[in-house]
């Protein structure tokens, strides 16, 4: 399939934007195939693409909250496992989860060979399914832009909760203040009212992703200009 | 247990390789902490989906029911126009005798659905609009000496139920009703009269073609029946 055919299969999958909150039927819809999925999680379908953007970011959390081979990680909607592949080489488990079962099926053909990693299917916002205190690293990346405020605070709070004493959290969006949010954000004032799409893009701005880390308990808290354009907060879960 | 080497150099490597050692086993314990809790969540998803299953067969049963009913009532309308034809060619047979006829023609009536079912004491009970749903259907072959129906009922107009029975032929059996039915009211909620709307009849099933009308009194006066149905009881072939 030409990423053509991709981009405008896409086009159809997405849901209006009073299905926001839907993510569940939101992210279904649109991991319908490998290639629309990876389109819609990661703007582009090719491996070597997904692979060299996911070195990128392994990087960022590497200069940001460092990593540890004996760290046990968890993604937040971690998609087709964009990221959790190539992580998983890096530390002793990596852990998974989405709320989109379509997605975790592409994942897990993209994870056959990776025996420690685990992928979770989220029933609703939060991450009820984990325990507390267990890992070392919970990050959120290229999630928080198709979320409302409401529902990535409850990810920051659940981040918390189940983190170790010690761990450190990662949550990143795109900024209203550089020229690419601004962009965004002017195109999706753009839309017709009744066609904005559930899953549109909506920026951060830096105090709002460092009120969300502060007011659920993270120490340390900083807030990161990335290279490629986005703003990313990180903090520390005190120790007991 | 080695002595530790005197070099200090030597002495901070072995221990970063203890504590790495540490570490390794500490992570190891907490991803298998987190396996066996998401294992625990997959447990609950089982359940979860045992009674998802268990929702489905009951919907099945009822659409079952439904069509048992419905062919029930097919048999009866066949049933009714055999009688009639019978009591035609009986008619044809014996036209020089209309006493011997008659009691033909009345057992057709008798087996008609729309005549109403002379309740104890011999006035007739009228239908009643109910919501309702028999855990065992009446609309089977009798094997047995006796059958208990089970089901609950509401009656839309909302009055309370205060007795159940079955009448057939016009012997009445006498049933329990406000029994507990914790599933119906967690899905519909309950009907501030009657918050326990289950209730259970038991009654004499003697062989041969019966008609049977499952009637509740309401508010204490006035009975209506829920269901009516022919049925066949048949023994036992022994």
């Amino acid at each position: 399939m030409s990423a053509a055919d991709a981009n405008s299969r896409w086009m159809d999958s997405t849901s209006t934007l009073g299905d926001r909150s839907a993510y569940k039927k939101v992210w279904e819809r649109q991991a319908q195939d490998p290639d629309v999925a990876s389109l819609a999680v990661a703007g582009h379908t090719d491996e070597a693409t997904l692979e060299l953007s996911a070195r990128g970011f392994i990087d960022t959390l590497r200069t940001t909250v460092g990593l540890s081979p004996s760290d046990v990680i968890l993604e937040i909607g971690c998609g087709i496992a964009r990221v959790g592949r190539p992580l998983s080489r890096e530390c002793t488990h990596w852990f998974g989860a989405d709320i989109s079962t379509g997605m975790l099926r592409h994942a897990s053909d993209r994870l056959k060979d990776r025996p420690n990693t685990t992928l979770v299917e989220l029933a609703t916002v939060g991450l009820q399914e984990f325990p507390r205190d267990a890992f070392d690293l919970v990050y959120c990346t290229i999630v928080f832009m198709h979320l409302f405020e409401w529902d990535r605070y409850r990810y920051v709070e659940e981040a918390f909760r189940v983190l170790r004493p010690g761990g450190h959290g990662y949550f990143d969006n795109f900024p209203l203040d550089s020229s690419h949010g601004w962009n965004v954000f002017i195109e999706g004032s753009r839309y017709p009212l009744d066609r904005r799409p559930a899953h549109i893009s909506m920026a951060s701005t830096r105090e709002e992703l460092g009120i969300y880390l502060r007011k659920a308990g993270f120490v340390d808290v900083q807030v990161h200009d990335l290279p490629n354009e986005l703003i990313a907060a990180t903090g520390r879960k005190p120790d007991c | 247990m080695s002595a530790p080497p005197d070099d200090p150099g030597q002495r901070a490597a072995a221990l970063q390789a203890e504590l790495d050692a540490v570490k390794r086993r500490d992570a190891e314990f907490r991803a298998n902490m987190v396996k066996e809790f998401l294992d625990r969540g997959e447990r609950n998803t089982y359940l979860h989906t045992l009674r998802e299953e268990k929702a489905t067969l009951v919907k099945r049963e009822q659409e079952s029911f439904a069509d048992l009913e419905f062919l029930t009532r097919k048999l009866e309308a066949e049933g009714d126009r055999s009688s009639a034809l019978e009591a035609e060619l009986q008619g044809m047979w014996r036209s020089w005798s209309w006493r011997l006829t008659s009691p033909l023609r009345a057992l057709g009536r008798a087996f008609s659905p729309g005549a109403p079912a002379p309740a104890a004491g011999g006035e007739p009970v009228q239908g009643g609009v109910f919501t309702y749903y028999l855990h065992t259907a009446p609309f089977r072959v009798y094997r047995g000496d006796s059958f208990t129906l089970r089901g609950w009922a509401w009656p839309e107009d909302g009055r309370a139920i205060t007795a159940v029975r079955v009448n057939l032929d016009g012997r009445t059996f006498a049933g329990r009703h406000g029994l507990e039915e914790p599933e119906v009211i967690a899905r519909y909620g309950a009907q501030p009269a009657n918050p326990r709307p289950g209730f259970e009849v038991t009654f004499a099933t003697p062989p041969g073609r019966h008609l049977l009308s499952l009637e509740a009194q309401l508010g204490g006066s006035e009975w209506r029946w829920i269901v009516r149905t022919s049925v066949w009881c048949e023994p036992k072939a022994p």
